[in-house]
């Protein structure tokens, strides 16, 4: 049978496979050094570029996979979850989101990494995050007009552009391996 | 400068690894990773516990409520998850230890302070974009969604703008 | 153990997989439908049972709702196989979530199981009904079209409206399509509706 195998966001398997791929996501988060901020804001002053290599790698491989995977049709690409455009609040909402990513030092995945190695700060991420969260919700009403604009649905560059999946995927990869030969000249003199 | 050698793996291999996790998870349940919606899901799970009404009526924390409630959420769980893994991975790398880290430029109570407010912002930004760096970047960037990677270069740039502003912090 | 061969590996792994990626074709491909392309000349004539066929036709079973097609969506319906038989540039262009393209030309080729239920749509629904008749002649049971194509798609499902008059069952069914549509995100609008409150939107995969 076709992977997806199940679809499983609230079955007891995939709840169990939820905590397993979140495990999986921790372990590598902090075998990379994430959980520490100063080496997360490293990438933002030019010293320590880890979240970049970390983040495009991530991508890279997990885009390749699906990729061809799909092509061999072990996997069925169509019915993998493409998170959704919008493009308004994902401009605006990215701004501030990478503002308030240089402020506190982590991001809500490596905050939890952070507070789950004993990070006090990781903890105050975490809090603040989920107060940040709770606000927003309850002060919704203002922001609903940004956020129900310029909805797209599940749009691939590739759909986007009218360029075949192919073509993107390799720019792509082009475009990390080259991200990471910069980086790796950027980091050097330091 | 510190100069402490810190037995960090390298990045690509992690980050290696971390594409494979992705992509298990797109394989076997058809959806990738996340980390906000379990702050979304949480906020909308107690406010409903001390306000139902309210909680209902809030036309963003509604959808949290819908199907199976907002506890049985599988960004939830998958959270709890990167905390346990985080945990043993650095027990077993000699990394867990009670810390606060800081810059050098901020003192404890400053960096608390800071890392509060800084998620509150992130709060604000996860939710207009409806996801973060864990969710939407990597699992948008794998599938090439056109918002993903749009709020990917909008979070950098909004990170660089910002990082000249708190140098005095973090240098 | 050094990092540098690891990166190298790594690095030329994915170059070469990327490089590969443009010569590959779609990634939106069944399992077996590769296979199919062998026997594309095999079934040239076939039998067809006309009054069978008007029967169907009839009984309106030979199509099926925008709306209808989103609920099955959604639910994930088991063997579910959407089919969009338009050129190759009008699918990258925007297609239903989850469809797979297969024009005309390879379609009487694509093997389809017998558990499984196929949607065929097109812009308008005329390529739609006519691959409906052939698929139906080569002796597929449980397939259905989308009567107005694509534009039903568009109008009813990712800009469903509800008139400002409209009576209340048609409120209640419009808030059914609207939290539908927002699941694809869709934009429902109520023509110079009140200050209601829209209806929540269903659980959907976050991030």
């Amino acid at each position: 049978m076709t992977a997806p195998w199940i679809d499983g966001d609230t079955s007891a398997a995939g709840l169990a496979i939820a905590v397993g791929c979140g495990a999986a996501f921790g372990a590598a988060l902090e075998r990379a050094g994430l959980g520490s901020a100063r080496k997360l804001v490293g990438q933002f002053y030019g010293t320590d570029l880890t979240v970049l290599k970390v983040m495009l790698s991530a991508i890279v491989v997990a885009m390749l996979g699906a990729f061809w995977l799909g092509q061999l049709g072990v996997l069925d690409l169509a019915r993998v979850a493409v998170p959704e455009t919008w493009l308004a609040p994902q401009l605006v909402g990215g701004v501030v989101f990478g503002a308030g990513m240089a402020i506190a030092g982590l991001c809500p995945g490596t905050s939890c990494v952070a507070a789950a190695s004993g990070r006090g700060d990781g903890l105050a991420v975490m809090l603040g995050m989920f107060s940040g969260v709770l606000v927003t919700g309850l002060a919704f009403a203002p922001l609903r007009a940004l956020y129900e604009a310029t909805a797209r649905g599940p749009l691939t560059l590739s759909a986007w552009l009218g360029v075949p999946y192919g073509a993107v995927v390799l720019a792509v990869v082009a475009i990390a391996l080259a991200g990471f030969g910069i980086a790796e000249r950027i980091e050097r003199p330091a | 400068m510190t100069c402490e050698r810190r037995p960090y793996a390298d990045p690509y291999v992690t980050g290696a690894c971390l594409g494979l996790v992705l992509l298990a998870a797109f394989v076997i349940t058809g959806r990738g990773l996340g980390a906000s919606g379990a702050f979304a899901t949480t906020a909308a799970g107690l406010t409903h516990a001390i306000a139902p009404a309210q909680a209902e009526a809030n036309p963003y924390f509604a959808r949290y409520l819908a199907g199976d409630g907002p506890w049985r959420d599988w960004l939830l769980f998958e959270i709890g998850g990167v905390a346990l893994g985080g945990a043993v991975s650095a027990w077993a790398a000699g990394r867990l230890r009670g810390q606060i880290e800081r810059g050098p430029g901020a003192r404890s109570p400053a960096r608390l302070v800071l890392g509060f407010a800084g998620g509150a912002v992130m709060g604000l930004g996860a939710v207009l974009a409806r996801g973060c760096t864990s969710g939407l970047a990597l699992t948008g960037g794998a599938l090439l969604s056109v918002g993903a990677w749009l709020f990917m270069l909008a979070a950098f740039a909004g990170a660089y703008l910002a990082a000249p502003v708190l140098r005095r912090v973090w240098r | 153990m050094t990092p540098r061969p690891w990166r190298r590996w790594l690095a030329g792994a994915a170059a070469l997989a990327g490089a590969l990626a443009p010569f590959a074709g779609s990634p939106y491909r069944r399992a077996g439908a590769e296979h199919a392309t062998a026997s594309a000349t095999a079934t040239a004539t076939t039998t067809i049972d006309v009054a069978e066929l008007v029967r169907v036709v009839a009984d309106q079973e030979d199509h099926v709702s925008a709306v209808e097609l989103a609920g099955w969506i959604r639910a994930r319906l088991p063997g579910l196989r959407v089919i969009d038989v338009r050129s190759a540039s009008e699918f990258a262009a925007y297609h239903i979530p989850g469809a797979e393209h297969v024009p005309l030309e390879r379609l009487t080729a694509t093997r389809f199981g017998a558990d499984e239920t196929v949607v065929l749509y097109s812009e308008l629904g005329v390529h739609g009904a006519q691959a409906w008749v052939f698929l139906r002649a080569l002796g597929h049971r449980r397939v259905v079209f989308l009567r107005n194509g694509l534009h039903e798609w568009l109008d009813d499902v990712m800009s469903p409206t509800l008139p400002p008059d409209a009576p209340v069952e048609a409120e209640a069914a419009f808030a059914r399509v609207a939290e539908l549509s927002r699941w694809f995100g869709g934009s429902p609008r109520r023509l110079t509706g009140g200050p209601a409150a829209a209806p929540a939107a269903p659980r959907r995969r976050g991030c």
